[in-house]
């Protein structure tokens, strides 16, 4: 019942800021580039989000698909096809993500995908629409107070992550342990499996926050942005996702998204990863 | 993106390392669910009470139960008893406990073919049930059960790609890793099937040839 009257008010508000933004800007779905034909006769907007990373993509307690991300994707799926149903969300790993998109299971990806060289490669990135680094977290009476110190140690990191070839290049005398999920990875964590785990600093600004078995290092490494993820060569595509995007912030969404989603006392650190740009790194 | 096969050279060394820990895992495994085999039929065609029934759960547990779902609980379920074994024995635990379950059916199976009559000579020559067992009966149906214990032993050797959902470094689980990183799907898949293929093969070959050994005497 809780539900369908929060889902009813958000429909209402999407409605209201949709009547809001016809006034102000008079013909803003006209600003959006036309949908490429592929995407539109598919009737449907196919989008790959992740399932374990509050609070850009997760499940909710009732198992609906939640998060900031997976609201950019249901944005664009009513930019698009005028109903956020028309969105075909599929839970992605950061393993699995880019074989979703590249063997066409998946229009687009909206699953924390930092942009790197090596995934350039393969896929085409949107405008960056946020940045993100990297982080440790360990038990809270373990003894290790910098990454320096985990030479030599067991690190734990997602299958596929910035963070598993970052310790590779950078710490290669670091014993690595590769996971499919931050259930599993806390978990082999907790067990003493490992010494310490890395992840997304906004992962971990959450985790951090609730559990106070762990701590984190505060040592952030691997400044990147976070963009979307579409095949190469879908250039029409990109540029109706980057319009999208660019929308999307003028209209302020990221925060009330970000308000949604994140938990309380939290919200700034995620706002400011939307609307402030990357700082080099050190 | 093109069929690169250096990126395959690149790569042996890593595939190599995976390689080795997959024919450890799994030939620990292999060795261990044979003898619990062996011992487990010989108690159930035995009849001995109490260990009989249990070992009845123990066999319909494990066949009724995804092999996956049995690896995440003794590798993430069993530290919460208080029992928190390596990445590696975890492994070779989950596998033996698999397979020693169909092995015991698989040898079971070998006995009953063992004939009535040779029981009651061995027993009228003075032999105790166990001795009857262990010189007469057991050896006999080795032979007849050969191909089927051979057959769950392939299946254990592919099953050990499994563990890589929990991380242990296996030659899968070296091949996923660089797909993730590299997205060289076609090449660490070819790579993979091959090397699975081969050790397959050489299994099936030597099981022919033990086979041919074991039945010299039968042959006219």
């Amino acid at each position: 019942m809780a539900r369908s009257t929060a889902g009813l008010s958000v429909r209402y508000a999407s409605l209201f800021l949709a009547g809001m933004v016809l006034v102000a800007q008079s013909v803003s779905a006209a600003d959006l580039p036309p949908l490429p034909k592929e995407i539109k006769d598919k009737g449907v907007l196919k989008v790959g989000v992740r399932c374990d990373q509050p609070p850009y993509g997760f499940k909710d307690a009732s198992g609906n698909y939640a998060g900031i991300e997976t609201e950019m994707a249901l944005q664009i799926a009513e930019w698009a096809f005028g109903s956020r149903d028309k969105a075909e969300l599929t839970c992605v790993t950061a393993e699995n993500r880019i074989p979703q998109l590249t063997g066409k299971k998946v229009d687009l990806l909206y699953a924390t995908l930092g942009v790197t060289p090596e995934r350039a490669r393969v896929v085409a990135f949107s405008d960056p629409y946020r940045w993100d680094g990297s982080d440790v977290v360990v038990l809270k009476d373990s003894p290790i107070k910098h990454i320096a110190e985990l030479k030599g140690k067991t690190v734990i990191a997602l299958k596929g992550s910035n963070q598993a070839r970052w310790f590779e290049e950078k710490m290669p005398d670091t014993e690595s342990m590769r996971l499919n999920s931050t259930a599993d990875a806390l978990q082999a964590l907790k067990q003493k499996r490992a010494d310490g785990a890395t992840f997304d600093i906004a992962l971990l600004v959450g985790i951090a926050k609730n559990d106070p078995g762990l701590r984190r290092l505060n040592e952030p490494f691997l400044l990147v942005d976070a963009s979307a993820g579409l095949r190469k060569g879908e250039t029409q595509w990109l540029a109706y996702v980057n319009a999208a995007q660019a929308r999307m912030k003028a209209e302020g969404l990221y925060r009330k998204w970000a308000v949604k989603w994140a938990p309380e006392g939290t919200v700034e650190h995620y706002v400011s990863g939307f609307e402030t740009k990357r700082p080099v790194e050190k | 993106m093109d069929f690169d096969v250096h990126y395959i050279y690149a790569q042996l060394p890593a595939l190599a390392r995976g390689l080795l820990v997959t024919l450890e895992v799994s030939g620990i495994s292999i060795v261990i669910s044979i003898l619990a085999g062996m011992a487990g039929a010989a108690i159930k065609t035995m009849r001995v009470p109490l260990l009989t029934p249990l070992l009845n759960g123990y066999v319909e547990f494990i066949r009724n139960t995804p092999l996956l779902a049995q690896m995440f609980f003794i590798y993430f379920g069993l530290p919460s008893i208080g029992l928190s074994l390596s990445l590696f024995w975890s492994g070779v635990l989950t596998l033996s406990l698999w397979a020693s379950a169909y092995q015991i059916e698989n040898i079971r199976g070998g006995l009953v073919t063992v004939r009535a009559g040779l029981h009651n000579a061995a027993l009228a020559l003075g032999m105790r049930p166990w001795q009857y067992m262990r010189l007469i009966a057991m050896p006999l149906a080795l032979r007849v059960s050969q191909a089927a214990i051979l057959n769950t032993s392939i299946s254990l050797l592919k099953n050990s790609c499994f563990l890589q959902a929990v991380g242990l470094a296996e030659i899968t689980y070296v091949a996923m890793d660089r797909i993730a990183m590299d997205f060289r799907t076609l090449e660490m898949m070819l790579v993979l099937g091959v090397t699975y293929l081969l050790l397959v093969l050489f299994m099936s070959l030597f099981s022919a040839w033990l086979e041919h050994r074991l039945h010299k005497p039968f042959r006219m």
